[in-house]
């Protein structure tokens, strides 16, 4: 099924009727977008956990959405926060990812940007982004960071602490 | 293939537990909020009594501004809290500061004045009002602050501290505003540092105490 707003709208409106297949299509479809939202923003062996984290979150939490609202920048809220909390809580990932599979060519609508994760993190200052996407999504230590950005490892350590905070402020930020 | 046999199996699971729910709506949650602060000030009012001089028609405007304004600060306050518990990419929900900057003129003229008064605006009798308006006008902000709290509960704020702190701004305004109404001082100072520390107070208990209850 193809997960466009009005879809996903529909489906969203009748599950929270109670409708048991609607919702089952909606999870389908909300998984598969939240695998395209979350790609390269997190390290491949945390993406399955990440995405089921946010399937809960949206069951938990599905009547903080209204009908007479969008979904897509709902559901991307609800992302988001679960992506800000994952890294949060992520220490250093233990093994390295295949760097190609995260710089792999961006395949994102054009739509979807406003609502995107890029587009969160780009509102921080480029040494905070640099930092969070080595350590935090990339899985490299603070050395290995601290070597590849030419910043002291407490200073990576600073920003990513900083980083995160201003994140977990602007969450709904477009 | 491991991990999408797990995705379908959570998929099942959230599709079995599925019940029907009734969306968060910005007019009910702003209704019960307005009608907690609505039964406050009655309970204020019944229990303490109106203004005298406003019952008689005598009207101060320092008084008058100073409860607008903190009626105000707790419209704004409410809306945003509503807003808050229901998340959007693109929504905003900062208007309550320029309300929160308005009425923050209330306790720098406040301090500015009694500065210029220097120890005559501290007197015993003062301070004790000072502490009443503090205590009754906390006490008269715990139902909207319940409230507030258990919108966020049922919804999802995406930023528990802020929202935490504008629930206890609101709730610590709607508070204020209801002992106004019975409060007959329209001193600034006591205006000014007495009823805007209700806010304060408030404000700083909803920041420390309300993430952990609508963290999610």
């Amino acid at each position: 099924m193809k997960a466009d707003e009005t879809t996903l709208a529909r489906l969203m409106t009748l599950s929270q009727q109670g409708d048991r297949e609607a919702y089952a299509a909606l999870l389908e479809a909300c998984q598969r977008w939240l695998r395209g939202y979350y790609t390269r923003r997190i390290a491949p062996s945390h993406l399955d956990d990440l995405v089921q984290e946010t399937l809960i979150a949206l069951h938990t939490k599905r009547a903080s959405w209204d009908a007479a609202r969008p979904f897509l920048p709902w559901l991307a809220a609800i992302a988001r926060y679960r992506w800000v909390d994952h890294l949060r809580r992520l220490y250093r990932a233990d093994e390295h990812e295949l760097h190609e599979e995260l710089i792999g060519a961006d395949d994102e609508p054009a739509v979807a940007a406003r609502i995107s994760l890029d587009r969160l993190l780009g509102f921080l200052p480029p040494a905070q982004e640099r930092a969070i996407a080595l350590v935090k999504i990339e899985g490299l230590s603070i050395a290995e960071a601290s070597a590849a950005t030419g910043q002291s490892e407490s200073l990576v350590k600073v920003n990513i602490h900083r980083g995160l905070k201003k994140l977990a402020a602007i969450i709904e930020k477009e | 293939m491991t991990m999408q046999r797990t995705s379908d199996a959570l998929i099942a699971e959230l599709v079995g537990e599925l019940r029907p729910v009734r969306p968060l709506r910005l007019a009910e949650g702003i209704a019960l909020a307005l009608a907690a602060a609505a039964v406050s000030a009655a309970a204020v009012i019944g229990l303490f009594g109106m203004r005298a001089d406003w019952l008689a028609g005598r009207v101060d405007p320092m008084g008058l501004v100073a409860t607008g304004m903190f009626l105000g600060l707790a419209l704004a306050g409410i809306v945003t809290v509503v807003i808050m518990s229901r998340p959007q990419v693109g929504s905003d929900h900062g208007g309550w500061r320029w309300a929160a900057g308005m009425a923050g003129l209330l306790p720098v003229a406040g301090a500015l004045v009694a500065l210029i008064r220097g120890r005559d605006a501290f007197s015993a009798e003062a301070m004790e009002h000072g502490i009443e308006c503090l205590a009754v006008g906390s006490a008269a902000s715990l139902l909207v602050f319940a409230m507030l709290v258990m919108w966020l509960r049922r919804g999802a704020p995406t930023s528990p501290e802020r929202a935490g702190l504008v629930a206890g701004m609101a709730a610590g305004a709607s508070g204020i505003f209801a002992f106004s109404l019975h409060c007959p001082i329209d001193d600034i100072i006591h205006i000014g540092l007495s009823h805007s520390a209700v806010v304060a107070a408030m404000a700083l208990a909803g920041r420390v105490l309300v993430p952990r209850l609508v963290r999610w």
